[in-house]
This record gives structure tokens, C-alpha cells and sequence, in this order.
């Protein structure tokens, strides 16, 4: 419940700031619009420091240690990055805006949907071929983060 | 200073005015603050996909443990991404099915069938890419930034970069 009332939260955000607008994000990329620079920076300038504190605290609110772990670097980040850009333009959505979009009504974006899950689909099926080329982490099995 | 005022340009969805940038990214950075203070998880939605995936697919990387533990809360948290959008349409001037892709619409004026499989190749890219860079504007861009991570910048470049790129080619040499 806490989960779906965050996401709902973040959901109305992204939808009313403009995060899933495909013209705020072609604005953003022909450096036309200064909008979406300003989210992002505000952000980072809100969460890096509480995320500082928190690590600080080292618990969270329950008294549980703070568990996450930092992403790893790998080949991928440049190359997944760039199709992932790409794909960005294409259809002025990230992966969160492309939900807010399916919940507006925008129809367009359940094709975005269906692509994205096919595109993450290819790449979970191909993970051992691609984990050389790429340099990628070993799969966790079990618990943990990865 | 012109750049600190509201946006004025208003949203494809019901010409509504968009929130004011400095508040909403505020209301994102507090919301990934809470979520990792109160349920102790890092932000991300491109694993979500991962996560739709692995109700489907028996592959070792669909059976990891991020996937594995983290669709208890991250489904929940993606529905409410929808519902989000369906609340922002509902009270902002009501919900309703659409097309509208502004400029998109202007300036190819593509039907419906053409514009599905723009969206799709786009999603294609999308799904890919943010599982091979290992996470998405969230968890690289937001999350990956604030704490200062390596993987993070680089990624969070790389994808500005093929947005730029992808776009000014759109829009300034193929329609310009």
C-alpha cells in the first residue's frame, strides 16, 4: 500500500511536471525548453544531501540498516545508455513516464510499453551472451541487488 | 532571471500548466528520499520491466534476486505510476483516451498505425538499453548522481547524449 500511494505520488509528479510530455522532451533536447534541466537538477540537489544524512543515520525509519548497493560500472552503461537516449527521443518517454502515460490516456504509449517489455525481454534471454562483450556483473541469484 | 520563472509552454495533456520545475523536482527528490528512509529501497523503474518479464520468461537473469525481491514492491509502485496519471488527467480537466503527440502530430502527422510502430521501435530501445546501462533516468540519473556514483555519470551522459543527438536529427536536419 505504502508502495502504490509513493508511486502514485511520484506518478502525478512526472505527469504534471511535464517528465511525460513529448514535447517537453524534444524541448529539453533542442536545449528549447529549460523545464525538465530543472527537475532533474532540483532533484539531485534535494537528494543528494538527505541521502548523505541517511547514510550517515545508517538506518532507515523502521531501525533497519539502509540497504542498497551502488550500480556497477560496466560497458554496457555507455552503449545502453546511448539506445536508451535514443529510444528517449523517439518517443519522449523514460520507463516511469511511459506508465504515466498508459494512465493519462495516451494510447501511443502502451506501443511503448509493449516494446520496451520486448526490448528488456531480448536482453534478459541474450544476458550470458552479451555478459563478456559487455563486461557485465555476474547474475545474483537468490537475495540481493544486481 | 528569466530561467527561474514557471514554464511557459503548458502540457499536451489538457493545456494544463505545468507545475512550477523547482517544485517538482523537489516533490521527486523527496519521494526517493522516502522511499529509501521509510521502506528501505532504492529508486528504479526500468528493473520494473524486468519484473513484468519474469512472470513470462525462465531465464537466470529473470530469477536474479533484484527481480526476484523486488517485484513485491516495485509492481505496486509501477501501478501507482499509472494511477498517478490517471489522477493528473481525472482532476486537471478530465480523462480521456487520446493520440495527441504535439509536435509529433505537426510535423509528420503520422496515423495511427505509423505512430504505434514509431512507439514501439522507440520502446525496443528503451527496454534494451536501460537493462544493458543497468537502470534509467531514476536509478542512474536521479538516485546514481545524488550519491555521486561512476556508473551513474557515465550513463546518465550517455543517454543525453542519444537524445540530443536522436533529436536534433529529428527535428533540425531530417524536418528542419
Amino acid at each position: 500500500m505504502l508502495y502504490l500511494i509513493l508511486g502514485t505520488l511520484f506518478g502525478f509528479a512526472l505527469s504534471r511536471s511535464g517528465a511525460g510530455d513529448y514535447d517537453m522532451i524534444q524541448g529539453m533536447f533542442l536545449f528549447e525548453r529549460f523545464q525538465l534541466y530543472g527537475i532533474i537538477g532540483v532533484a539531485i540537489l534535494v537528494t543528494a544531501p538527505g541521502l548523505r544524512l541517511l547514510k550517515r543515520r545508517g538506518r532507515s525509519l523502521l531501525g533497519r540498516p539502509l540497504e542498497f548497493e551502488s550500480k556497477p560500472r560496466h560497458r554496457g552503461n555507455i552503449v545502453g545508455g546511448l539506445l536508451f537516449g535514443i529510444g528517449w527521443s523517439i518517443t519522449g518517454m523514460c520507463p516511469g513516464p511511459i506508465l504515466v502515460n498508459i494512465g493519462e490516456g495516451k494510447l501511443y504509449a502502451f506501443a511503448a510499453l509493449l516494446g520496451a517489455l520486448i526490448g528488456a525481454g531480448a536482453f534478459g534471454t541474450l544476458y550470458s551472451r552479451l555478459e563478456r562483450v559487455f563486461t557485465l556483473p555476474p547474475l545474483v541469484k537468490g537475495t540481493g541487488d544486481g | 532571471m528569466d530561467v527561474l520563472s514557471p514554464s511557459p509552454h503548458t502540457l499536451i495533456l489538457n493545456d494544463l500548466q505545468p507545475m512550477h520545475w523547482a517544485l517538482a523536482g523537489a516533490a521527486i527528490g523527496l519521494i526517493t528520499l522516502c522511499l529509501l528512509f521509510v521502506a528501505n529501497r532504492r529508486l528504479g523503474i526500468s528493473t520494473g520491466f524486468d519484473d513484468l518479464c519474469s512472470f513470462v520468461l525462465r531465464r537466470p537473469y529473470f530469477r536474479r534476486g533484484a527481480v526476484v525481491l523486488g517485484r513485491t514492491w516495485r509492481l505496486p509502485f509501477l501501478a501507482g505510476l499509472v494511477l498517478g496519471g490517471v489522477l493528473s488527467a481525472a482532476l486537471g480537466g478530465g480523462w480521456a483516451l487520446t493520440w495527441d503527440a504535439g509536435m509529433l502530430d505537426t510535423v509528420f502527422a503520422l496515423g495511427a498505425g505509423a505512430k504505434l510502430l514509431w512507439m514501439f521501435a522507440g520502446g525496443l530501445l528503451i527496454g534494451f538499453g536501460t537493462r544493458l546501462a543497468g537502470g534509467c533516468t531514476s536509478g542512474h540519473g536521479i538516485f546514481g548522481l545524488s550519491n555521486a556514483e561512476g556508473s551513474g555519470v557515465v550513463t546518465t551522459l550517455a543517454f543525453m547524449a542519444g537524445g540530443v543527438l536522436t533529436t536534433q536529427l529529428i527535428y533540425r536536419v531530417f524536418a528542419g
